[in-house]
């Protein structure tokens, strides 16, 4: 039974300008330090303290403090794991009044000695998942009601969701700075990679045409038209590397038309046959019956298969195995491709470098071909992701959106 | 093949100087220029069977070179350079009205085979 309709008054007042912190633009650490404010506040409590649940460590990492002293944060509540440690009661309120013995109280001496003399516990939980808990501190001891303590745990879980609210979306917003300042560098080293092709092709020119022109006035068979030939070819592939590098900063529009990805996969399949069949490795394929048709560039795609497989194929042992599948997820409107190897797999360091332009660990890679890749499938509005193990092998997940219009009006149909 | 009179416009001198000895190998008279303003006056001035022309100079762009050759001397037979070997180049290049196209590096043969291909029938 609710007895002071005043102090109820006081939390509800409490609970609404917690939500209000919500709708302005406040960040996580604004909405944590509102939450203790309003906490001690409301209950008209010496200070709180708020701890987030850190998944990874699995360890409650201070996430604001309200009310207490310089001296007692520095000391009191960093030890977290005991608290861990107990059975938490997920929606409960656990009451601290024996400063001096409670196994949850971590610094007796440094708490007393701070002038609090009770304690509350409040889980910041959704459901059956806690992200963190408020630790309230009175200094004087005083009696709880039930109702009041589920109505301070029930205001202490809209706060969880919330806090859970705004801390994902400033993990989606970290996630796209990342992704824009990814694709930032990706687009300057493409302008880089243009210039230096312009200023390396100057001389080439000049090599490959003397010495083009000398290997027919030397002796044929001799020593000297066998070094011109070297440097005939070898300038030429310096050519080589530079068509791929110009490819690679080009990023063409893709000319999209209405095709069946299964095709596409077939084409790509068809132009590395002969390397698999030589290295002994097979392909298993798995493509979907029901694929549905849409709008993509062809030429591009083929080259993103083709550079996969051919990933693929260096990453495993003779007889090994690449496997292509193909899926469509009609309720969320797309197609996905897989391409997987049961090869050498990436570390975890080296994965997060794949799609950086010139990272190779062959010797005779440019390192431009999953950037290429990459940018294509940006091209694309779709989503490579790539899962990998050490000894276990690789798998590259592409998805796409299926588009019936397309996207780039007529032109290019 | 009958001795043409070429003219070469690349601010590269390696390029002019490999152009002039292959080309005067076969009997050809070759003239270079560095730069599109000298180029300009050389096409304007001369009376050139072929031009090899570079698209990036450092004054003037090829393409509005191109241009010009093609309004003041349509008979001139043009053959661009480029540095930016890809089909996109080619394309543009031969929509503004040059008669071939050299990615660069080219062999001696691929040069020579490009004034075939574009002279040949005249």
């Amino acid at each position: 039974m609710i007895t002071d309709s005043a102090k109820f008054e006081n939390y509800f007042k409490t609970f609404r300008d917690i939500i209000h912190s919500m709708q302005g633009d406040l960040s996580l650490q604004e909405v944590l330090d509102k939450v203790v404010r309003k906490a001690t506040e409301a209950l008209n409590a010496k200070g709180a303290l708020l701890r987030i649940l850190d998944r990874e460590t699995d360890l409650f990492e201070v996430g604001a403090a309200y009310g207490l002293g310089e001296r007692y944060l520095s000391k009191g509540p960093v030890t977290t794991e005991k608290i861990l440690n107990e059975t938490f009661e997920l929606h409960k309120v656990q009451i601290i009044t024996d400063i001096w013995n409670a196994p949850r109280v971590e610094y007796p001496q440094q708490t007393w000695g701070e002038g609090i003399r009770m304690m509350l516990d409040v889980p910041l939980a959704i459901q059956q998942k806690v992200i963190g808990m408020i630790r309230i501190y009175l200094s004087e001891q005083r009696a709880f009601s039930e109702d009041e303590l589920d109505f301070i745990v029930t205001v202490t879980e809209q706060c969880a969701c919330i806090i859970e609210r705004v801390r994902l979306m400033e993990n989606q917003r970290e996630h796209f700075t990342h992704l824009a300042a990814h694709m930032e560098k990706l687009s300057s080293l493409g302008r880089m990679a243009a210039g230096i092709a312009h200023e390396i092709n100057n001389p080439l020119g000049g090599i490959l045409l003397f010495s083009s022109n000398m290997s027919k006035k030397v002796p044929a068979g001799g020593p000297l038209e066998k070094g011109l030939k070297i440097i005939i070819r070898e300038t030429q592939r310096c050519k080589t590397i530079i068509q791929g590098l110009l490819e690679f900063s080009r990023d063409e529009k893709p000319q999209k038309i209405f095709v069946d990805i299964n095709d596409v996969i077939k084409t790509a399949l068809g132009v590395v046959a002969n390397e698999f069949y030589l290295r002994h490795v097979v392909v298993e394929t798995e493509l979907a019956q029901n694929m549905e048709k849409t709008f993509l560039d062809k030429n591009q795609i083929e080259q993103v298969f083709i550079n996969l497989l051919l990933n693929g194929l260096h990453a495993v042992e003779d007889h090994g195995q690449v496997t292509v599948r193909s899926a469509l997820e009609s309720q969320q409107n797309k197609i996905t491709v897989e391409i997987a190897d049961n090869g050498c797999g990436i570390s975890a360091e080296n994965l997060k470098k794949i799609f950086e332009p010139f990272y190779t660990t062959r010797s005779s890679g440019t390192g431009l071909g999953l950037s290429v890749s990459y940018g294509i499938i940006e091209n694309h509005e779709g989503n490579i992701q790539v899962f990998s193990e050490l000894g276990k092998g690789t798998r590259f997940t592409i998805e796409f959106p299926i588009l019936t219009e397309n996207p780039n009006g007529r032109e290019g149909a | 093949m009958k001795p043409l009179r070429i003219l070469v416009i690349d601010d590269e001198n390696v390029i002019c100087d490999a152009c002039e000895l292959v080309l005067s190998e076969k009997g050809h008279t070759v003239i270079s220029m560095n730069d599109g303003k000298a180029g300009l006056d050389a096409i304007r001035e001369g009376a050139y069977d072929i031009l090899l022309l570079d698209m990036k100079l450092p004054d003037i762009d090829g393409m509005d070179i191109l241009k010009v050759v093609r309004e003041e001397k349509p008979e001139l037979c043009t053959i661009v350079m480029t540095g930016y070997s890809s089909i996109q180049n080619a394309v543009d290049a031969m929509r503004k009205g040059a008669d071939n196209y050299l990615g660069k590096p080219f062999t001696e043969d691929e040069l020579l085979q490009a004034i075939e291909d574009s002279y040949g029938d005249r």
